[in-house]
C-alpha cells in the first residue's frame, strides 16, 4: 500500500486526494481486528450468563422440587404414594396432617422443640451479644484470651463431647430436662454467635456508643438501647442460623433426651421412620416432614432481606 | 462586636466575662497531659488553658497533634495521666463523662439511627428523668432553633448531610449543658454549606453564651469562629491568642506558616548592620530581636513576610549596588488568579540557595509566567523569628 502510494506522488496528482484512500483501509485495518474482539468478549459474557443462570436455575430446581414433592406427597393416599410417586394426589389428605400431628405425636414433640428451642435461641443471643460487645468494645487484661477461648470452643467436635457431657448432666440431674438441654444448646451455639458478633460490634461506630456515654445512659443502657438496635442485621443473621442449627439439632437430645414426653422433633421424626418397619404410614411420615420444615420455611421467609443485609453489614462502610 | 470583649491579660490570660449566667463555666487545663498506652511521647503534653466562661475557644493544629485528644479528656472520653481539668470551680479530672454537664457533637454526628429525630435530641433528658412533657418542650424549642421541626418524626438516614448536622447540634443545645464541645463538625459538609454552617454555629454559640470548645484542623475556621484560638503542634500548646493577635503576631514560625492561607513566607536570611539583608535591599528589623538573635550566636534569622505585605518595587527605592533592581527578585512560576486577587507563586535567590515565595498581586495587573517581579516586605509587617529555635525575636 505505502509503496503504491509513495510511486503515486512524484506524478503530480493532487495529494490531498490521494492521501485519503489510503488512509481510510488503514483506519478500516485498525478498526478490523478491534471490532470482532469486542463482539467476542460480549458473546463470551453472554455464554456466561446463560451459563450461569442455567446454572441456578438447576440448582433452585433441586433445591424446590424435592420440598415441592414432599409437601404433594404429604396430601396423598399411601397406596397413591406406592403406585404412582410422581402422580398429583386425586384428592388433598389434609387428615394426614391432623393424623400426623395428633396420633403420631408430632404436635407433643413440635411443642417441645419449640419450647427447648425457643429458651435456648433467646439465651444464646443475649449471651452471645453480651459477651461479644464486652469482646469488641472493651480493652481489658485477658480479652484476647477469652476471645479465642471461643474460638477454639469452635473448632471442637461435638461428638468428642458427647460422654462426658452425658455424665457432667446425669450428676447435675440435667438429662431429661428442657433446662438442660437448653444449656447444653446455649454452650453448643455460643462460640459461633460470639465469633460473628465480635466482628459485627467491632463494625459499628464508636462515637455513637460514646455519644449515650456523654447523654449519661449507663453502661446497660447504652447496650440495650443503642448498642444492641444497631446491631439488628447482624443479631438476625446470626439468630436464623442459631435458629436453623438448634431447630434440626438431633445428636444431642438423641443423647441427652430420652425420656418420654420431652422429645423434640428431629426425634419424633426418626421414631415416625423407625415404626414403619412393616405397616408403613408413608403420608403420615411425610406430613410429619412438611410440619417440621414449615417453621423454619417462615423464618427464612420472613427474615429474608435482613439475612441478606446482615451478611452484606460492614462491606460498605 | 467581639473586639469588645478582648482586654487581653496575657496569651494564657482571661477576658473579663460580658455576661455573667449564674454558674461561672469556665473551663481550666492545668497541665494536664495524656500519654496513649504503650507510646513513649504523651500525646498532649502539659496542657495548660484557661477558658472564660461564655467563650468560643477554637483548638486548631495539623492533625495527630493532640487537639481531639485535648477535647476528649475534657469530655472524660480519654484519661488524664497527669495534671488535672476543672469546668469551673469543680476539679472533673477523674469524674465519668455524665457527671460533667457537657454535650458534645461529633465529627461523624454520631446519630442513634434507630431513634427518631425527636428522640435523638431528647435522650438525654429521658435518661436524666426529665417528664415527657418538658422534653417534648424542650426539644420543640430546640428544633425551631434549628429549623429542624418538620424533621422531628424522622430517622436520621431519612436525612440530609447539613440536617443531621443540626440534629447532632440539637442534641448538645436540648440538654443547656456548662459546655458544649464540638470535635469537627464542619468536616463532612461540601464546601459552601461548610460556610454558611460556619456563621450559624458561631452566631448560635453567642446567642446561648455556653462556653464552646471546638475543635478543627482548618485555621480559617479557627480564625473566623473563636474568640480566642490555641494552636497545637506535637502535643505541646504552641501559642493562644485573639484571631487578629494570631495573625498579627505569631509566637513562633510553626504558628506564622499555619495561620494564614496562602502560608507565610518565612526566609532564612543573613544579619547585616541596620536589620536584614533581603535580596538588594535591607530591611529595617528591630535592633533588640538581632541582638537576640546574636547573643545566640546566630548570625542569620527568618524573616516571615505574608504574600500580601509585599510591595512591588521596580527600581524606584534604593539599592545597595546601583546596578541591580532595588529588592528581591522573583520570577514567577505560577500564577492564581482569584478574582479580586492574584497570587504569584515565584522562586526568588535568596541567601544563597533559590527559596519559592507567593506575593499576593493586585487582581487587575497579574504579572505573566516567567516574568521577573522585584518585591520588598512592608515596612512593620515582617515578622522576625529566631533560626535555631524558631521563637519570635520581634514585639
Amino acid at each position: 500500500m505505502t509503496d503504491t502510494q509513495t510511486g503515486a506522488v512524484p506524478e503530480g496528482e493532487p495529494v490531498t486526494t490521494q492521501l485519503v484512500p489510503p488512509e481510510l483501509p488503514g483506519i478500516d485495518k485498525r478498526d478490523a481486528p478491534s471490532a470482532p474482539g469486542k463482539r467476542q468478549s460480549g458473546s463470551e459474557g453472554r455464554v456466561l450468563n446463560v451459563f450461569s443462570h442455567a446454572f441456578l436455575v438447576v440448582w433452585g430446581l433441586l433445591v424446590t422440587l424435592p420440598v415441592l414433592w414432599a409437601i404433594m406427597t404429604s396430601l396423598k393416599t399411601d397406596s397413591e404414594i406406592l403406585k404412582s410417586p410422581w402422580a398429583l394426589p386425586d384428592e388433598l389428605k389434609w387428615n394426614n396432617w391432623s393424623r400426623a400431628w395428633q396420633d403420631a405425636n408430632m404436635g407433643d414433640y413440635f411443642m417441645n422443640s419449640v419450647i427447648v428451642v425457643g429458651g435456648s435461641l433467646v439465651g444464646t443471643m443475649l449471651l452471645g451479644a453480651m459477651a461479644a460487645y464486652v469482646i469488641a468494645r472493651f480493652e481489658f487484661p485477658g480479652n484476647r484470651f477469652i476471645y479465642y477461648l471461643f474460638i477454639s470452643g469452635m473448632s471442637f467436635p461435638i461428638i468428642l463431647a458427647l460422654v462426658p457431657l452425658f455424665f457432667v448432666m446425669d450428676n447435675m440431674g440435667l438429662l431429661n430436662t428442657y433446662h438442660g438441654l437448653i444449656l447444653v444448646y446455649i454452650g453448643y451455639s455460643l462460640p459461633f454467635t460470639v465469633f460473628f458478633l465480635t466482628s459485627f460490634f467491632r463494625t459499628l461506630p464508636t462515637s455513637v456508643a460514646e455519644a449515650a456515654i456523654l447523654d449519661g445512659a449507663s453502661h446497660t443502657r447504652t447496650f440495650f438501647q443503642v448498642m444492641l438496635p444497631m446491631a439488628k442485621p447482624g443479631l438476625i443473621s446470626v439468630g436464623i442460623f442459631n435458629f436453623l442449627g438448634q431447630w434440626n439439632q438431633y445428636l444431642l437430645p438423641t443423647v441427652l433426651n430420652t425420656g418420654e414426653g420431652k422429645q423434640v422433633l428431629p426425634q419424633g421424626l426418626v421414631e415416625l421412620a423407625a415404626t414403619q418397619g412393616y405397616d408403613g404410614d408413608w403420608s403420615g411420615l411425610f406430613a410429619g416432614l412438611v410440619l417440621a420444615t414449615l417453621p423454619v420455611l417462615a423464618v427464612y421467609i420472613v427474615f429474608q432481606r435482613q439475612v441478606q443485609a446482615g451478611l452484606t453489614a460492614g462491606a460498605l462502610k | 462586636m467581639d473586639q469588645t470583649i478582648s482586654p487581653l491579660l496575657g496569651s494564657s490570660g482571661t477576658f473579663l466575662p460580658v455576661k455573667g449566667p449564674l454558674t461561672m463555666a469556665t473551663v481550666t487545663f492545668d497541665q494536664a497531659t495524656r500519654v496513649y498506652p504503650g507510646s513513649e511521647r504523651p500525646a498532649v503534653d502539659k496542657l495548660e488553658l484557661d477558658i472564660a466562661d461564655g467563650e468560643f475557644l477554637v483548638l486548631v493544629g495539623p492533625s495527630g497533634c493532640g487537639k481531639s485528644t485535648s477535647l476528649r479528656m475534657l469530655a472524660g472520653l480519654e484519661d488524664v495521666n497527669e495534671g488535672a481539668i476543672r469546668i469551673g470551680e469543680r476539679d472533673v479530672t477523674h469524674l465519668p463523662p455524665k457527671d460533667r454537664d457537657i454535650a458534645m457533637v461529633f465529627q461523624n454526628y454520631a446519630l442513634y439511627p434507630h431513634m427518631t429525630v425527636a428522640d435523638n435530641m431528647g435522650f438525654a433528658l429521658k435518661i436524666a428523668g426529665v417528664p415527657k412533657a418538658t422534653i417534648r418542650q424542650k426539644v420543640e424549642d430546640a428544633a425551631k432553633i434549628l429549623d429542624l421541626t418538620e424533621y422531628l418524626g424522622r430517622k436520621p438516614k431519612a436525612l440530609s448531610g447539613g440536617q443531621r448536622q443540626r440534629v447532632a447540634m440539637g442534641r448538645a443545645i436540648v440538654r443547656e449543658p456548662q459546655v458544649f464541645l464540638m470535635d469537627e463538625p464542619l468536616s463532612n459538609l461540601d464546601a459552601k454549606l461548610r460556610v454558611s454552617t460556619r456563621t450559624q454555629i458561631a452566631s448560635l454559640q453567642r446567642r446561648l453564651g455556653i462556653t464552646t470548645v471546638y475543635v478543627t484542623h482548618d485555621q480559617v475556621e479557627a480564625l473566623t469562629m473563636g474568640d480566642r484560638v490555641a494552636v497545637l503542634k506535637g502535643g505541646l500548646l504552641q501559642q493562644v491568642d485573639s484571631p487578629r493577635n494570631m495573625y498579627d503576631r505569631p509566637a513562633n514560625v510553626f504558628v506564622a506558616g499555619f495561620i494564614g492561607s496562602p502560608a507565610m513566607n518565612l526566609v532564612e536570611v543573613p544579619i547585616v548592620d541596620g536589620g536584614v539583608k533581603f535580596g538588594n535591599s535591607v530591611v529595617p528589623v528591630n535592633r533588640d530581636a538581632i541582638a537576640e538573635a546574636a547573643n545566640k550566636g546566630d548570625t542569620t534569622v527568618t524573616v516571615g513576610i505574608r504574600p500580601e505585605h509585599f510591595d512591588l518595587v521596580n527600581g524606584e527605592t534604593k539599592s545597595l549596588s546601583k546596578d541591580d533592581k532595588a529588592g528581591l527578585a522573583v520570577t514567577v512560576n505560577v500564577v492564581e488568579e482569584l478574582g479580586a486577587d492574584g497570587y504569584v507563586y515565584g522562586t526568588a535567590h535568596v541567601g544563597g540557595q533559590d527559596k519559592d515565595l507567593v506575593v499576593r498581586v493586585n487582581g487587575r495587573e497579574v504579572p505573566m509566567k516567567g516574568e521577573t517581579l522585584h518585591v520588598v516586605p512592608r515596612a512593620g509587617e515582617t515578622h522576625v523569628f529566631s533560626t535555631s529555635t524558631g521563637e519570635r525575636l520581634t514585639d
